[in-house]
């Protein structure tokens, strides 16, 4: 009868058995996804479609300017941005050429024209707004590209041409003919 | 004998912690929607200089000196000549601008170092402004060779003298 107790008291499954650790618990992330959450409302609410039309692009270098004119509410915008070596037309950033085509092939200028007319109808008739062209430039662009841009849009039917500079108050303060822009 | 229902208490399941929501898959999607927003997002804020083409005589015409009008009223315009270096060498004159007034001699700004001097444009246009006070048209001449950046500082200064309607004008050029 005491070998029977001795083999019920060493059975297994009434062991105890005791853990070195504790369990580990799980790492809180609620405090993170609260601050998450702050993030994505502040974001979603300062991106609108139009910032992302005149978003700066890195490649490109502005001029600065003193003044600043607001983008009328209602205008349906197209953007043009002319670099160094490349320009893209439109919302789509379609690949025009370089900016030498503008004044040394005529094919080229009238399907400006062409693109620039549709837009602006396409502005008026469905979006019943004011057309507005957003010219983006390099500082170092000749102004007979611009000007050709400008001649192109105001043909088509834009009212209003925009240019995107970076905004410095004091840039003429500052300026010394002696030294580089 | 009555019947007695059993003790509410003793039928309730053990006490467990309470499970924690699973938070990863909305993890997973914050984490991949703020980076897109921040990609999307401007970081340095962007000016816009204006140009009006919607009243007939504001905006760009070809020509020596062309303005804009369209039949109505002239109106008195200042212009102001942005000469570029091909026309500077063209015609022997020096590199610079220059501002022609209605019934006053034509003033020379000479660049500095073949920079373009803003601040004796600025002094100048400050000038015209004191003498006209209700003038508000300029045209803004800019030869093809002259550096958009160029062009677009002399608007602006023109902007900031309170010369709102600004007309950019073109020198007639022949390409091919």
């Amino acid at each position: 009868m005491q070998i029977v107790d001795k083999i019920k008291s060493s059975d297994k499954s009434q062991r105890k058995v005791r853990r070195k650790f504790e369990d580990a618990r799980g790492l809180s992330i609620t405090s993170l996804l609260d601050e998450l959450t702050i993030i994505l409302v502040f974001l979603v609410k300062n991106i609108s479609t139009e910032a992302v039309k005149i978003s700066a692009e890195p490649d490109l270098t502005y001029p600065t300017t003193m003044t600043n004119d607001k983008l009328l509410e209602k205008a349906g915008t197209t953007p043009i941005k002319i670099f160094p070596d490349r320009v893209l037309v439109g919302t789509e950033a379609l690949q025009y050429g370089s900016p030498a085509d503008l004044v040394t092939d005529p094919k080229k200028r009238e399907a400006l024209f062409t693109y620039l007319k549709m837009e602006a109808d396409d502005i008026v008739t469905h979006q019943k707004a004011e057309t507005c062209l957003l010219v983006q430039a390099d500082y170092s662009i000749p102004c007979n590209y611009i000007t050709e841009i400008v001649r192109a849009a105001t043909a088509a039917g834009y009212s209003y041409v925009y240019f995107a500079t970076l905004q410095d108050n004091d840039w003429l303060k500052k300026y010394n003919v002696s030294s580089t822009h | 004998m009555g019947q007695y229902r059993p003790s509410a208490m003793r039928q309730q399941k053990s006490q467990t912690v309470p499970q924690e929501p699973n938070l990863v898959p909305i993890m997973n999607l914050f984490l991949t929607i703020i980076p897109m927003l921040l990609m999307m997002v401007a970081i340095s804020q962007i000016a816009l200089l204006a140009l009006n083409f919607s009243q007939g005589d504001s905006g760009i015409s070809s020509g020596q000196g062309g303005g804009g009008g369209k039949g109505g009223p002239a109106t008195e315009k200042v212009e102001v000549h942005i000469f570029g270096v091909e026309y500077a060498q063209k015609n022997n004159t020096s590199l610079g601008m220059e501002i022609r007034e209605p019934g006053e001699k034509p003033k020379n700004i000479p660049a500095i170092n073949e920079y373009y001097d803003y601040v004796s444009l600025d002094t100048s246009l400050k000038e015209i402004r004191n003498r006209r006070g209700t003038l508000s048209d300029i045209t803004v001449l800019a030869y093809p060779d002259v550096l958009y950046g160029d062009l677009m500082k002399t608007i602006d200064i023109c902007k900031n003298n309170g010369f709102t309607q600004v007309h950019y004008t073109a020198p007639k050029v022949q390409y091919y």
